[in-house]
């Protein structure tokens, strides 16, 4: 290691200022050091991610050398130089002042270090010995044999809306009522159409192996497109099901009530609602997932590791549903009209009124999303949270942060007086 | 021995898929002359670098987990000559550099040779518009170069060009505390040339002249005229929402683009409108001086990356002769058709194996033996205790008992 020159002696003082736990911005700190620089400075993204989780409460000390040492996941900038660290260069990438990146460039690492999270709380699918697959086998036996109990349950199968038919169906098989068997009803799970695109986006994004447009980008590519997917498409479904098990044993479900009645339960899970910026957070997450783990483990942590955390956070912190921007809200609403046309002169039968497939104008307007740039602030705000283990009532950390009995928020002004 | 690796890290669109191509095929003669390909599959370097880079790609992230650190480790135990080649290494930023250098053993005395492959920005610009084509891109060419122009390189379109193809940039990142001399850059000669002057340039920044190699190509990446590319783009409107990059990949890329539009040659070639020769020439030049300077060891010669003069007759590809879209056109209708059928034949061909596997399946049923000894198996599973049995049975006879 050589003498650093001012602006890298500038820099690698801020590096040690933000592992202290500092949260001086790069442009006004001033500090700097006779030590000798490293041999790579982290890149401004890493800094400047650091330096607002350091805003946000106590960083462990393992956290904030992940931090340092990551790279962004997936394509977008480089890992970029702090302006000023270093003489002019006419070759590479523009240095920036970090203050100036966007959130989403941020979130390109926060994304990737939840995703290490998530992929390091991976113990394996639970049946990965004979023992544990043989009391697997067991459990589902006494669940099978609680069904023999009834039999004249109504045996089903859930299609159509994946992300409320996934819930439905976890619901029932903890309920002893796992789908199948012979003369299942086919269940086709719909809502509005926008409720239904916005379901078909979130399984998407909870799921891992293909990469996930965002909301507003999937949308136009459906509006040129001129269709909508399969999912969201109950019409569609239905047809393709009729040939097969004849249209007297479809239904198209658009009431939980009738429902559960239907299926002879209490009550039928309702649908977990999350806010958008939470589902936006669980689509980075997902993408640097498939990086890390295969499709179906993927999913697996997604939904029984990341979910209850969100719907936690969502609890907590609140905000808007996911919406349909108001350049869609046009299509949306006739493409909804020929959905409900297009089931009525299927002639299946209904649970509930057909008329809840069609997505209103002024219910639409309702729900029009927050502009990007504050969406992504909230995204960047919720990934520093689960980073940080801030999950308590009041926000305040109760996960590794804590557990590991880092300093206070003290510490940070302490430094910064040093 | 001691330990060398010699690290190709780029540059895109300058014969990296034949030299690979060649390093796969003759892997087990190279490995008897001491030198290891690391490889068990043709793109296993490109599975390795999207690991390393934490980068998606269509799909295939899944099958690249962990493919760097097993690569690197075959290295390591090897402890000769490893060669490990793939362009889209070129972007890998300053900690996954550190990560890949540490990983094979740098700090423990492994020698690091680096190698970059580079080529005029002439003929780059426009190679590296149709490969974002080819990957599903529909972004327009005059859109294209309106973001490489960009000084911010904000966007991602931009910001992977360069990273790719910012010859001082690279070697900042890889080779910023490599001798010089362990830097090799290989010039990819002037169009026109006699056609082996490349391998002989990759053979001797590799170490390979002397060796016996198979050199025949069967894999390559071949180019596309300008209404091939427009055809492909428009194509890629109409199909990216409705094809998965599984199908995408061999469907567009492999049938479309190289096995049947590569095959128009006669249609005008891609190349950089002439507005923009004195740009790409100007900076250029500045990578070279800057190459000169740094006094890395050049295989070939740096007047290779002066590019030739502008075109007399440039086509635009976003605004291509509609005619020659329409002949592209009906040859991609035509290849489609042919494997429509092969697919239809083949399907055939399977629906009456799977009937004559039935066929005897159910014979089978009907046999004396089977009866008997089903009729066993029912006997026995009646009870706990010979359901109990069978399990363990078939546990110890390595079948799942798991229920479908």
């Amino acid at each position: 290691m050589s003498a650093p020159d001012p602006g890298a002696a500038r820099a690698t003082a801020w590096v040690a200022h933000l592992r202290a736990g500092g949260t001086t911005p790069w442009a006004a700190w001033t500090g700097t050091t006779d030590g000798p620089a490293p041999r790579v400075l982290p890149g401004a993204q890493q800094l400047e991610l650091l330096r607002r989780l350091n805003e946000v409460g106590p960083v462990p000390g393992d956290l904030t050398e992940r931090v340092l040492a990551a790279s962004a996941a997936g394509r977008g900038r480089p890992d970029q130089e702090l302006v000023g660290s270093r003489p002019p260069s006419e070759f590479g990438p523009p240095p920036v002042d970090p203050a100036d990146l966007p959130a989403e460039e941020l979130l390109r690492v926060a994304a990737l270090l939840l995703a290490e999270d998530l992929a390091a709380a991976d113990t394996g699918a639970p049946e990965d010995d004979d023992l544990r697959r043989l009391a697997a086998d067991a459990a589902r036996r006494v669940r099978r044999r609680a069904a023999w109990h009834r039999p004249w349950r109504t045996r089903y199968r859930l299609v159509g809306d994946p992300w409320r038919a996934d819930v439905l169906r976890r619901d029932l098989v903890a309920r002893g009522r796992p789908p199948g068997g012979r003369g299942a009803l086919v269940l086709v799970v719909a809502d509005d159409l926008a409720t239904m695109l916005a379901d078909l986006w979130t399984d998407r994004c909870f799921s891992t192996g293909v990469a996930v447009p965002a909301w507003g980008a999937w949308l136009d590519s459906l509006a040129g497109a001129r269709r909508v997917a399969r999912g969201a498409d109950p019409a569609a479904v239905a047809a393709r099901w009729a040939p097969g098990v004849g249209r007297d044993r479809i239904r198209i479900v658009l009431d939980d009530r009738a429902l559960a009645d239907l299926l002879g339960v209490d009550e039928v899970a309702a649908r977990p609602v999350l806010p958008a910026h939470a589902v936006e957070l669980a689509r980075l997450v997902s993408g640097a997932l498939g990086l890390l783990v295969t499709p179906e483990p993927g999913r697996r942590l997604m939904r029984e590791v990341l979910l209850p955390r969100l719907l936690e956070q969502a609890a907590r912190t609140g905000g808007p549903p996911l919406g349909v921007p108001p350049e869609h809200h046009r299509w949306v609403h006739r493409r909804s009209l020929r959905l409900r046309d297009a089931v009525r002169a299927g002639d299946y039968p209904v649970l509930g009124q057909v008329e809840d497939l069609v997505s209103r104008p002024r219910v639409l307007a309702a729900r029009a999303p927050a502009p990007a740039a504050v969406a992504d602030d909230r995204v960047l705000a919720l990934a520093a949270d689960l980073l940080l283990g801030r999950t308590g009532p009041d926000g305040t950390a109760q996960g590794q942060a804590a557990a590991q009995g880092q300093a206070g928020p003290g510490r940070a002004r302490r430094e910064e007086q040093a | 021995m001691s330990a060398k690796v010699l690290l190709h890290v780029g540059t895109p669109k300058t014969g990296t898929s034949h030299l690979q191509d060649v390093l796969f095929r003759n892997r087990e003669r190279l490995e008897r002359h001491g030198v290891l390909y690391p490889a068990d599959r043709f793109d296993a370097h490109f599975l390795a670098a999207l690991d390393l880079m934490a980068l998606p790609w269509g799909g295939l992230q899944a099958e690249a987990i962990g493919r760097w650190d097993a690569l690197a480790e075959q290295v390591r135990r090897h402890g000769g000559t490893s060669i490990i080649s793939h362009e889209i290494l070129a972007t890998a930023s300053r900690s996954q550099v550190g990560r890949a250098l540490s990983s094979l053993a740098r700090d423990d005395g492994t020698e690091v040779h680096l190698v970059l492959s580079v080529r005029d920005l002439v003929r780059q610009i426009p190679a590296e518009w149709q490969e974002n084509v080819k990957h599903r891109s529909t972004v327009s060419y005059e859109e294209f170069l309106a973001q490489l122009r960009d000084p911010a390189r904000s966007s991602r379109i931009a910001s992977w060009f360069w990273g790719v193809q910012e010859i001082p940039d690279i070697l900042d990142r890889w080779g910023h505390d490599l001798p010089p001399e362990n830097v090799h850059l290989v010039t990819v000669p002037a169009p026109g040339g006699p056609p082996d002057v490349l391998w002989q340039r990759f053979s001797a920044a590799f170490g390979l002249d002397g060796l016996d190699l198979d050199l025949e190509a069967e894999r390559a990446n071949p180019s596309l005229g300008v209404p091939e590319t427009a055809l492909l783009r428009r194509i890629n409107k109409a199909v990216n929402p409705v094809l998965d990059p599984p199908d995408y990949r061999p469907l567009v890329r492999e049938l479309l683009a190289h096995q049947t539009l590569s095959r128009r040659t006669r249609t005008p070639r891609l190349a950089l409108p002439p507005d923009l020769h004195e740009w790409a020439r100007d900076l250029g030049q500045r990578w070279s001086e800057e190459v000169r300077r740094r006094g890395y060891d050049v295989v070939g010669d740096l007047a290779d990356l002066e590019p030739g003069p502008p075109p007399e007759h440039w086509a635009d590809p976003d605004s291509p002769r509609e005619s020659q879209v329409a002949g592209a056109a009906v040859e991609a209708i035509r290849a489609l058709l042919v494997e429509n059928a092969r697919i239809r034949s083949e399907e055939q061909r399977l629906a009456h194996e799977l009937h004559e596997a039935r066929a005897a399946l159910d014979r089978a049923y009907l046999r004396p033996a089977y009866r008997v000894r089903e009729k066993l198996l029912r006997g026995v599973r009646r009870t706990a205790v010979g359901r109990g049995l069978h399990r363990v049975y078939r546990l110890a006879r390595g079948r799942s008992s798991r229920p479908a």
